[in-house]
């Protein structure tokens, strides 16, 4: 029992590590073949090993502290941006029973540990006393507290298709094909609430205000080299993978798939992968919008549409029950 | 000592001491850090008392929200960039005086009674009892929270209106 409790934690975060690094490669080479370039190909077949070339680059490079940071908030930002980022693989049931701990209150467990990110991500910002990382900083606060709601409730329509917050159960009540996706208008509009949300809550394109290379250098980590810039990288990765995969979970299905069963985890990440590559999609297809376009659009049609998605989930629930 | 009891001294003396901290830094944001650390610490707590609901929801109304509010209050408040913000700290002994008197009472209260040794019988899935004695028995002022929400939310919008 302790064995296995110290193990599985140890072979999902190997894994996710393993994940981001590759992810990497394959968001590169995607957005080469968008824009009809080749993308990396020098280092191994393919360019295969391009990720561990990085990796290692990034290892040997000389660690930068700025001289007027503030020294301690400055090194352990990393950290407590990269933590949350891990945790959250800690509830995801990769195939029935396969998981690191399979909570009762899985989702919500999600969700209240990716809502810590900000934390670590305001310490870089501010520890760095450099005017971009603070404004990128203050960006992505005001741009977490918009999109944390829409985000919430759009994964709450499977939670009440469901009845459950255990996140196995919701896999498990989409069995058969029955994905969550496929339920007639609430499943397409939840998905859509919920893939846009997730995008600004990652702060990805179009919602990268606290990045935007052209304004801003690279935001809230533009002070940090090497190791620690690799962290920081390393957790926006982690989130996005994770992000992706509770959005499989959440709408297409998780591990449903044809074929025997233990085909289920590759199942899950292949669907996973497909909503990571929608996301690079709309990533190098879409232009940066405005501030202000972010918040009015968050405020003014997400939040409302949202609520009232819910409101008509819980009724289609209600009746379904009790017809 | 069960590593309950190892893992209770362990997040009771992280939050001591970061509570300590958030009262006693001179710096603001050293002092919200801290704080984040502190409703961390109390999350932990409910944990190992079963109560993973909570737990979660500590981390994700306090832990998260209020820590991205109280950043907020001071960025805006305060001069940006360069600026050490210092806290001042005038009635620390009038405080800890306080704190003493309060902590004196919660001890002789608590140790009045006996304290329950036993594990309390709990319902199996205890969020489900939490949301299920919500709207049913405590709906009245589950509501009346609801409606006292509303009315903060309209007043800021009313503070927040450009001038005519």
């Amino acid at each position: 029992m302790t064995l296995t409790m110290l193990i599985a934690p140890f072979v999902v975060l190997n894994v996710v590590i393993g994940m981001v690094t590759y992810v990497t490669l394959l968001e590169r080479k995607f957005a080469a073949r968008m824009q009809s370039r080749i993308g990396p190909y020098r280092v191994g077949p393919h360019g295969l090993l391009q990720p561990i070339a990085d990796a290692l680059k990034l290892m040997m490079k000389e660690d930068i502290v700025p001289t007027a940071a503030d020294r301690s908030i400055y090194n352990l930002a990393p950290i407590v941006f990269l933590l949350p980022c891990m945790l959250i693989f800690a509830t995801i049931p990769f195939a029935p029973g396969l998981g690191v701990a399979d909570l009762n209150i899985g989702i919500l467990f999600f969700l209240a540990v990716s809502a810590m990110e900000i934390v670590g991500l305001f310490m870089a910002g501010w520890g760095s006393n450099n005017k971009y990382a603070l404004l990128s900083a203050m960006r992505a606060v005001n741009q977490i507290i918009s999109y944390d709601l829409p985000f919430i409730f759009s994964a709450l329509v499977p939670v009440l298709l469901a009845g459950s917050l255990r996140l196995s159960d919701i896999a498990a009540a989409q069995g058969g094909g029955y994905w969550f996706i496929f339920y007639p208008v609430i499943g397409q509009l939840a998905f859509l609430f919920f893939i846009i949300s997730t995008l600004a809550a990652e702060n990805r394109v179009p919602f990268d205000i606290l990045e935007a290379e052209s304004e801003l250098v690279a935001g809230f980590r533009v002070e940090y080299s090497g190791m620690k810039f690799a962290l920081i990288q390393l957790g926006e990765y982690a989130h996005v993978i994770g992000s992706s995969y509770l959005g499989a979970l959440l709408f297409l299905g998780a591990w449903g798939g044809p074929g025997p069963e233990w085909l289920g985890p590759i199942w899950f990440t292949l669907k996973a992968v497909v909503l990571f590559l929608l996301v690079t999609w709309v990533r190098w297809s879409f232009v940066r919008i405005r501030v202000d376009q972010i918040l009015a659009l968050s405020w003014k049609v997400l939040m409302p549409a949202t609520l009232l998605l819910l409101v008509a989930t819980g009724m289609v629930v209600v009746w379904r029950i009790a017809p | 000592m069960t590593g309950e009891a190892v893992a209770f001294y362990a997040l009771s003396a992280m939050l001591v001491v970061s509570a300590l901290a958030v009262v006693l830094s001179k710096n603001l944001f050293h002092a919200v850090l801290w704080l984040a650390l502190a409703l961390t610490g109390t999350a932990g707590i409910f944990l190992l008392l079963d109560a993973e609901f909570l737990a979660a929801v500590q981390l994700l109304l306090y832990a998260g929200g209020v820590v991205t509010i109280v950043v907020f209050a001071i960025v805006v408040t305060e001069r940006l960039v360069g600026e050490t913000i210092t806290q001042t700290n005038r009635r620390i002994a009038g405080g800890a005086l306080v704190c003493g008197a309060l902590l004196w009472l919660l001890i002789t209260t608590v140790l009045e009674r006996p304290l329950a040794t036993e594990r309390p019988i709990m319902p199996d899935d205890l969020t489900k009892a939490i949301g299920e004695s919500v709207l049913t028995r405590f709906v009245l002022p589950f509501e009346l929270l609801a409606v006292l929400m509303l009315a903060a939310l309209l007043g800021a919008i009313y503070f927040a209106r450009p001038e005519e």
